[in-house]
């Protein structure tokens, strides 16, 4: 009876919720005012009504909701500060099951304040007749912020003396002109007196006149007054291409307004430097760089029932060789094989920890300490596992160390007995090894910036280089004594970051360290992960995106991106450099091996400088016949790769037979 | 007479219906996140056969190279989508939405460090997430609150460290969960996104902090209980915790604000569900990989289940109260599964595998 009376309750309650519910499509929420325009600082209380279809309000409590945060604050009781101008949309609710549910999405604008001032910026004290120079403007609101994208005009008053085209000014002869910026009606003038170009003549002091493609020179050009005297005068640059196959190419080469040109195509350049009315001209012959060697598939260590992740090779304390592979999303596997003869690849050993992906792994210089990476646990306690990898053939498991690291470690490296622990993708750990079985934390590095993450870290020379996606590559000097620029007093106890380089995609994945044995320039090699495409799997092994940027760093307050190597329809994983020969993992598009010898301009990829390429596949890969490879490492005269669908393999570059003529 | 003609065909009538939908419920579907797997699977079980199925596998998220880890997934009230957070980003996770209909993602937003257990409101059509972060440093996080309709993320609610285990209370008013790291119950009023009240689950319960004195204590601030989940019961004023440190169910009775009961259990219970109709708790133990049924009333254990491996996670009840879907999930490269219990012959009936590490679990319907 009981029973039946709480039945009845439930059926009349369900009944009741039914009856009385109101038709929700015939109410809404009315706000107050409308629209709604808040003045940028100030605060304004709204008022929200939900009113029935006959205009009646009902009593009924609405609530406001709003994901703008600090820049529009909006209490849930509807009570708005802006601090920022914009557009925002804010929410009202009342609350209720879904057929009582009413909501409101509304827009608040707070327009910008206006404009105060407008101001020219950078302008040289000698403008030349028959030069181009850019004109910077600042427009800037009576809040003291410089305006993003203003509506602006600049006009000049005397088109014959100098004109305004897409914010260059054309100075086309001497005479008085004034230049008229204008935003929102306030207003700024440069008087301008464009004085007579000086230059009577050019003179190009470049002597290479027959370079490869990729090869880059340096112009020099000097602009000289009628008495032989250099003169300070702005010089423009061009080319004109005559490639040796012409049946319809795309770009042969670039020039930079600092005077320097690469070419991307064989053929003859004539390179032009004018200023005013003086030019100079310089033919230059571009020959084919003839990089291309060939690749030898020497042995393949197989793996085609998991994915694999990383490498490295190391030669053993018994002199003979010796690689660890770990595994991805599988079961915490390890494998240790013998390379010493890489055309026989034989697997020694395995261990296997509590974790799904050992993600890196990495050897001690000495040959006897390995550490690998955990993520993945079972008891979600991550971190890493040192080993005694003395005996390759009976690998020991030393210690596992998950210290503040349960988050997962996806990258390390072994330094001077430290270990360097990407820790759940946020910093780094330093953990000392010296005793190996009893690991114990000694510092850390961490960024500062909103939402930072980082992805990789490599030491060279007592300097540690992460890659932090967003925030870029990021050098810290851990304990640096002959860094090839400055050093800061760093430590592993007390790292101290010297500088950095972000650019825009935000894709920074890794990170290398490279000078060049053939100029002596300092790089720091900066490589994308990405993967706009989706995701690739059995079925469909589609594509990753990306590339390697070279950043040059004249000071480590002055870096420079000078170069790229991209692959089309590809993406970059890891990377290592030897000599003047770049080794990228390009995942879908297999291995590459790069020239990078010289002085770096423009995309590589297309100045002939690619010396080989070679896709691992196998048709009982776990993704068949589909490369995509994850890291490379050249080592005694080969190169050994790991690859995410097959394992390890060996290759080695060779050299093309020569062609018979006839 | 009339009034009580009427009165007593809408009892029968209601009782028929009842019956019905109960007796002739043959198919049961539940979502479940192979977190190690980068997957959720549709799982089917079949009521008259005793057999389970994935139905569907559904890919989620965005970096291949990543194991991005879904952890968390619920249904919304109507049934059209279903709702996973993705526990790992750079750094931050997201909360995607996606369409029952077609298992098709439909919208996404980036929540906090690990969202990770969450359930969806029928009264405020609001999603509320725990941003778990148990990685690193042991610091406050947040419940980040979004509105299903729009993925508009309203709020992110600053709680304890640790929280975990959330759940809406029936009346929608409140949603609770637990601070693994700082043995707390916290109650969060779900329309004003803010924090209402919090309990301390130690011994003693509500712990006055204004007359600790913080200076000068020795004591040991180490979590004893570190709670993993909370659930509300249906129709009584109770809110059920698993004190998956100290090996125990703590009942709170949420009137007044106090630890009414303590159960102890086996090692490591983890989630938690009562039944539809308050009867029974269902408790997964996941130091021991095994399920207790506990008899609410009595205070008892009614049957101690074996898992068929190790790692017990969620467990999502049916509306029917028949069946328990128990997600395991095993440990390194084997299988997860999802294990289904008979709750009238409290028995497992069937174990269907999955991918790897199958966590979060939530029902989606019974036809």
């Amino acid at each position: 009876m009981k029973k039946a009376l709480k039945l009845l309750a439930v059926i009349v309650l369900f009944g009741a919720t039914h009856t009385f519910a109101q038709d929700t499509s015939s109410l809404k929420i009315v706000i107050e005012p409308d629209p709604i325009v808040i003045e940028v600082g100030t605060e304004q209380q709204l008022k929200a009504s939900l009113v029935n279809e006959g205009g009646e309000t009902l009593p009924d409590t609405i609530l406001f909701y709003s994901r703008n945060g600090g820049d529009l604050e909006v209490s849930r009781e509807g009570y708005v500060k802006a601090n920022k101008p914009g557009a925002y949309s804010v929410l009202a609710m009342r609350s209720g099951p879904r057929e009582q549910r009413v909501t409101r999405q509304f827009n608040i604008e707070v327009p910008y304040p206006p404009i105060a001032e407008v101001q020219f910026k950078n302008v040289p004290e000698n403008i030349y007749s028959k030069t181009t120079l850019d004109l910077h403007v600042d427009v800037i609101d009576e809040m003291d912020l410089i305006r993003e994208n203003p509506d602006l005009t600049i006009t000049s008053d005397n088109q014959s003396v100098a004109m305004v085209s897409h914010g260059k000014l054309m100075a086309l002869k001497p005479g008085k002109v004034k230049i008229t910026a204008e935003s929102e009606g306030k207003k700024a003038t440069l008087d301008l007196s464009i004085k007579n170009n000086p230059a009577s003549s050019m003179v190009i002091e470049n002597s290479e006149t027959n370079i490869r493609t990729g090869d880059v020179i340096t112009l020099n050009a000097k602009a000289m007054s009628g008495n032989g005297r250099v003169v300070d005068v702005p010089i423009t640059y061009s080319f004109i291409a005559q490639p040796e196959d012409n049946l319809g190419q795309g770009a042969e080469g670039q020039i930079s307004q600092e005077g320097k040109f690469v070419a991307n195509k064989p053929g003859i350049f004539t390179l032009a430097a004018r200023s005013g009315d003086a030019i100079a001209e310089q033919i230059i012959r571009v020959k084919d760089r003839n990089a291309a060697q060939d690749v030898e598939m020497v042995g393949h260590g197989e793996v085609l029932d998991v994915h694999t992740s990383d490498l490295w090779i190391w030669e053993g304390v018994d002199g003979r060789d010796y690689a660890i592979t770990g595994t991805w999303g599988a079961n915490g596997d390890t494998y240790f094989w013998d390379v010493t003869d890489p055309s026989n690849i034989v697997s020694i050993d395995t261990v296997r920890v509590d974790a799904r992906t050992v993600n890196d792994v990495k050897i001690s210089e000495d040959g006897t300490i390995g550490v690998i990476t955990r993520e993945g646990a079972s008891d979600r306690k991550n971190g890493m596992v040192v080993l005694d990898v003395s005996n390759p053939r009976d690998v020991k498991i030393l210690s596992e160390y998950n210290e503040g690291l349960t988050g997962g470690v996806h990258n390390a490296f072994i330094y001077e007995d430290h270990v360097y622990a990407v820790n759940n993708g946020r910093r780094y750990d330093i953990i000392n090894i010296e005793d190996p079985e009893n690991p114990y934390t000694v510092g850390r590095f961490e960024l500062d910036t909103p939402g930072h993450s980082i992805h990789d870290v490599w030491i060279e020379d007592g300097i540690a280089y992460s890659s932090n996606w967003s925030d870029g590559v990021v050098a810290v000097d851990i304990g640096s004594q002959d860094s090839e620029l400055a050093d800061a007093g760093g430590s592993p106890e007390n790292p101290v970051m010297l500088g950095s380089y972000s650019y825009p995609s935000g894709r920074n994945h890794a990170a290398f360290p490279f000078k060049s044995e053939s100029t002596g320039d300092f790089y720091v090699i900066a490589g994308d992960e990405s993967f706009p495409y989706g995701l690739p799997t059995r079925s469909n092994p589609v594509a990753a995106a990306g590339w390697i940027h070279f950043v040059k760093f004249d000071g480590w307050d002055q870096p420079k991106e000078v170069a790229r190597y991209q692959v089309p329809e590809a993406g970059t994983h890891n990377f290592w450099v030897v000599g003047d020969l770049l080794f990228v993992a390009y995942y879908n598009a297999g291995l590459r091996i790069v020239d990078i010898s010289g002085e770096l301009m423009g995309n590589l990829y297309d100045q002939g400088r690619e010396i080989a390429k070679f896709e691992p596949t196998h048709p009982d890969a776990i993704v068949p016949n589909a490369p995509f490879t994850w890291g490379p490492q050249p080592y005694k005269g080969h190169i050994f790769i790991s690859d995410w669908n097959s394992g390890l393999w060996a290759i080695k570059l060779v050299d093309r037979p020569e062609q018979g003529t006839n | 007479m009339i009034i009580k003609r009427a009165l007593w065909t809408l009892v029968v009538g209601g009782i028929l219906l009842f019956g019905i939908s109960d007796s002739y419920a043959q198919d049961y579907y539940a979502y479940v996140a192979a977190e190690s797997e980068d997957q959720v699977h549709l799982i089917h079980f079949n009521g008259e056969t005793g057999k389970g199925t994935i139905a569907e596998t559904i890919d989620v998220g965005t970096w291949p190279q990543e194991n991005e880890g879904p952890h968390g997934v619920t249904v919304s009230a109507d049934g059209k989508y279903w709702f996973v957070t993705i526990a790992h980003g750079m750094p931050y996770g997201q909360l995607w939405k996606y369409s029952t209909e077609t298992n098709e993602a439909v919208d996404s937003v980036e929540l906090g460090m690990f969202p990770a257990s969450m359930d969806y409101n029928p009264s405020t059509g609001m999603v509320y997430v725990v941003n778990f972060n148990l990685h690193g440093d042991m610091e406050p996080s947040t419940l980040s609150v979004v509105d299903s309709e729009t993925m508009m993320r309203l709020a992110d609610i600053p709680v304890g460290i640790m929280p975990h285990g959330t759940r809406v209370g029936p009346s929608g008013d409140v949603a609770y969960h637990v601070s693994m790291m700082t043995d707390e119950l916290y109650e969060i009023d779900a329309r004003k996104l803010e924090v209402k009240r919090t309990l301390k689950l130690g011994e003693g319960g509500s712990m006055d902090h204004s007359k600790i004195d913080h200076e000068n204590t020795d004591m040991d601030h180490s979590p004893v209980e570190k709670p993993t989940w909370a659930d509300p019961h249906p129709t009584k004023p109770l809110v059920y915790v698993a004190g998956n440190g100290s090996n125990e169910i703590i009942e709170i009775d949420t009137e007044k604000w106090k630890i009414t009961r303590r159960f102890d259990t086996a090692k490591g219970p983890y989630n938690l569900e009562v039944s539809h109709d308050g009867k029974l708790l269902v408790v997964t133990y996941k130091g021991e990989g095994a399920v207790g049924i506990w008899d609410l009333e009595k205070g008892e254990e009614l049957a101690y289940i074996e898992n068929s491996r190790k790692v017990t996670h969620g467990v999502a009840i049916t509306p029917d109260n028949n069946y328990a879907f128990i997600s395991v999930e095993g440990i390194g490269g084997e299988p997860g599964s999802v294990e289904i219990i008979d709750l009238q012959k409290l028995e497992r009936v069937d174990v269907v595998e999955t991918g790897k590490q199958a966590g979060g679990i939530v029902f989606w319907k019974q036809n």
